[in-house]
């Protein structure tokens, strides 16, 4: 061990693929960004905790699915843009593969009514999951009345009225990023 | 009505999936409930019963819950599907992260990053309860899907360490049990 322990860690391409094709097959439950932390945070140690934080910070503030944007900041960390592409292409091949074996499956299974029953089950406890990590993204520090009720809106709007997103996230978004910023001048 | 050729049927897939690549702010979950709209209403790839089934197998899979997208572009043109709408929801956004991890330094700790950043996370935590609630209106299990999730998601919201996945596979059990005793939901 180096006594200035450096932020990445020096590790090949093909270490790296092989990393992230592992979490690639092994990443159940969502929240993949989640795995990768656990992954290449804590258990290799191949970026500085603080380093992933700074990333992750802006993985959050742009669209896309979150493990696939940590897999490709990583990658980049460690090996630029060719570990940006390898990362997100090993974290995505697996599932992909994997996926179209399971849909072939079902093809041929999807007339016994037992199957649907199981699925309604784990699709209703997804959807559990789903709102758990709603509410809590909400309740996060001290939820504020209007993040609260914009909160509200969008599932007024899409969730029920049924509504596509892009003119609700083109309506909601300006207000919603006005009053954040109203609120930090007050507090300035 | 006229059965569209594979290459209307990828086209339409990617017209669907590009643009949702880059509004799913805060994950791939806050696309559900679009796509269940667009799969079911207005592209009529799969029934209600379909996508309830797909959403679940997508979950129960391994990698990003947003496979789903695989899912629907197999059910609507096949593996060649699967490949268009899977490149179509992950590319634009990836670009896009990638160009801004590089500017990235410059815009950092600027009072707008922060205004974006907390103006954005209510409608993406109302996006994924909306996702949530498409799934269940569709849900073909009614009530009994309302009342799983809700258990779900208080056990999650109390016990924030439980690991999801084994919660999957007792209320999917749970289901295939009550299916199996003849009650239908």
């Amino acid at each position: 061990m180096e006594n200035t322990k450096p932020a990445v860690a020096d590790v090949s391409l093909s270490a790296l693929f092989l990393a992230f094709f592992r979490l690639g097959c092994t990443s159940f439950g969502g929240g993949t960004g989640a795995w990768v932390y656990r992954e290449m945070v804590q258990r290799r140690g191949w970026i500085d905790e603080r380093l992933f934080l700074t990333d992750m910070a802006l993985g959050q503030s742009l669209p896309g699915s979150n493990g696939i944007k940590m897999a490709i900041l990583v990658g980049r960390r460690l090996k630029g843009g060719a570990g940006a592409f390898m990362a997100a292409l090993a974290m995505l091949g697996p599932p992909f593969a994997i996926i179209i074996v399971i849909a072939a499956i079902y093809g041929r299974i999807a007339n016994i009514t037992g199957v649907h029953a199981v699925l309604d089950g784990v699709a209703a406890a997804v959807v559990g999951l789903t709102f758990s990590s709603g509410i809590s993204a909400i309740a996060r520090g001290t939820p504020e009345p209007s993040a609260v009720v914009i909160a509200g809106v969008t599932v007024l709007c899409v969730g029920v009225f049924g509504w596509p997103m892009l003119p609700v996230m083109l309506g909601l978004a300006p207000v919603s990023i006005a009053i954040a910023f109203a609120r930090m001048r007050r507090q300035a | 009505m006229r059965q569209p050729s594979l290459f209307e049927a990828l086209a339409a897939l990617g017209a669907v999936f590009a643009p949702l690549s880059l509004l799913s702010f805060g994950g791939g979950n806050a696309t559900i409930a679009d796509i269940a709209h667009q799969t079911i209403a207005v592209h009529h790839w799969a029934n209600d019963r379909d996508f309830a089934d797909l959403f679940a197998l997508s979950r129960a899979a391994p990698g990003p819950g947003s496979m789903l997208c695989a899912l629907i572009g197999w059910k609507a043109a096949g593996l060649a599907g699967a490949f268009v709408a899977t490149v179509a929801f992950y590319l634009p956004a990836s670009l896009l992260l990638f160009a801004a991890a590089n500017i990235w330094g410059r815009w950092r700790g600027s009072p707008w990053h922060h205004a974006v950043e907390r103006g954005i996370a209510p409608i993406a935590a109302g996006l994924f309860l909306s996702g949530g609630v498409a799934v269940l209106r569709v849900a073909p299990a009614g009530l009994a899907a309302w009342i799983a999730a809700g258990l779900a998601a208080s056990a999650l919201l109390y016990w924030p360490k439980l690991h999801p996945v084994p919660l999957l596979i007792v209320s999917g059990a749970v289901f295939g049990l009550i299916d199996l005793l003849g009650v239908r939901l």
